[in-house]
């Protein structure tokens, strides 16, 4: 019984504070020996070790009754929780574009730009959880210490959005857009090559290249390209619906049907060569069925680019109205 | 729909919690100890873990509330507690803020027909 009871106390004692563990143990001592004692005066007999077992395990885990006397029950309570997911996202976020930014600038400089940029996804990953990290310990800290939070109470409320006019965009979906646009960009400026080669029945092949028609829009569209990529990063940061971040949806979609308004004047839009035995016909096929599509698919685009406009225009015009005052219950009304 | 048993709980263990406090605090105008505290608050239909009560005790006794002994009782040492001259103030004016919240709610429940 006593060896029991003494591992018992010894593993909570090893889980408390210094100075107080020896005062906290003897009361523990003494609370669990009266119950052992009222058991065994129930039994009319000394209580056995499985008897002793069951009281220790009843009173609870060394783990769970030694943190009752820690003072703190949370890593990061309530008062700081909040404020824990906000820098976390700022951090994180920022993290995660910093570090984005330098891959891409190291990849377009690299003799191998698509294994520098897989290296340093890697990175990435390390960089945004080491922040999770180091963010987490200061909030432990200021829970811990109880570090004053009264410039929390420094804010206006008349800094807050107007409206809410649009969900604002998850994390996940913002950092896809934006390894997408970094993708897209590095094939656009050459970095990286995808395969264009399309196969057809047999052995043959075609090749399929942009036509000259793209070339007089090569500037504009890696513009257009990395402005969507500076959108996406500030949206990393500021996920919340702004008035500059529609006006920068309009002026791009704007550009990009002004884009799509010069190629559809310079057609063809692509080139298709043969490749692997491919013959004339076979190549001539395959130019006009790709070109079928690209026209249809520009003017989808165009269509669903110039009814963004028109969404992003409405919610411009509705911030500059007054706020609508929802109507007051009739229990309410005077 | 029936509220699930463990949503009532946990709302349960949430208006014990700052009542506990407020009985403890009461209990010990005389002293006591851990044991005999426990039996008094059980008879009194306030039941209280004993893993809970003596942290509580220790962190009320950090906080200048209560004050506490050793002393040989029956043979043992015990630790007895008792209310200090701040307890005695601040069980004074718990007790205020009490009454009033139990005569609002009294109220309220009436209210709604309770």
């Amino acid at each position: 019984m006593t060896d029991l009871l003494q591992r018992y106390l010894k593993s909570v004692e090893r889980r408390l504070p210094k100075e107080q563990a020896k005062d906290i143990i003897a009361e523990l001592r003494e609370v669990i020996s009266a119950k052992i004692e009222t058991e065994e005066a129930k039994l009319g007999r000394a209580a056995n070790a499985d008897e002793v077992a069951a009281i220790l395990k009843a009173y609870g885990h060394p783990v769970v009754v030694a943190s009752r006397y820690a003072g703190f029950d949370y890593l990061i309570g309530p008062n700081y929780y909040p404020w824990f997911w906000h820098v976390q996202r700022i951090a994180v976020g920022a993290t995660i574009a910093i570090t984005f930014a330098i891959i891409a600038l190291r990849s377009l400089g690299a003799d191998e730009p698509f294994r520098a940029a897989f290296r340093g996804f890697g990175g990435a990953i390390e960089a945004a959880l080491i922040c999770f990290g180091v963010v987490s310990l200061l909030f432990v800290l200021a829970e811990r210490y109880k570090l004053d939070m009264k410039w929390a109470q420094k804010w206006d409320p008349k800094t807050l959005p107007r409206d809410h006019m649009r969900e604002p965009k998850s994390l996940f979906e913002t950092f896809i857009a934006l390894v997408f646009d970094i993708v897209i960009i590095l094939w656009w400026v050459k970095v990286v090559n995808f395969p264009n080669q399309v196969p057809l029945r047999g052995d043959a092949s075609v090749e399929i290249h942009l036509s000259e028609a793209w070339g007089a829009v090569y500037w504009p569209i890696l513009v257009l390209m990395v402005g969507a990529a500076v959108v996406h990063l500030a949206d990393l940061l500021h996920p919340a619906w702004t008035r500059l971040r529609s006006v920068a949806s309009i002026a791009g979609h704007a550009s990009g049907i002004a884009i799509l308004w010069v190629l559809f004047r310079a057609q063809p839009l692509i080139e298709v060569g043969p490749a692997n035995g491919a013959d004339a016909e076979q190549t001539e096929k395959v130019f006009r069925l790709i070109e079928n599509i690209m026209n249809v698919s520009m003017g989808v685009a165009g269509l669903i680019w110039a009814v963004v406009i028109g969404v992003e225009i409405w919610r411009l015009w509705q911030t500059t109205r007054p706020p609508a005052v929802p109507p007051m219950p009739h229990s309410l009304s005077v | 729909m029936p509220v699930a048993a463990d949503i009532i709980e946990v709302l349960r263990l949430e208006l014990r919690r700052g009542t506990l406090i407020l009985a403890v605090l009461g209990c010990l105008r005389s002293e006591k100890y851990g044991y005999t505290l426990k039996t008094e608050l059980g008879e009194k239909g306030v039941d209280i873990d004993e893993g809970a009560l003596y942290p509580m005790l220790r962190r009320l006794e950090a906080q200048g509330l209560l004050t506490s002994e050793w002393r040989e009782d029956a043979k043992r040492q015990k630790r007895f507690y008792r209310l200090s001259a701040d307890g005695a103030a601040a069980l004074d004016q718990l007790t205020i803020e009490w009454r009033a919240m139990n005569g609002a709610i009294e109220s309220i429940l009436k209210e709604g027909g309770q």
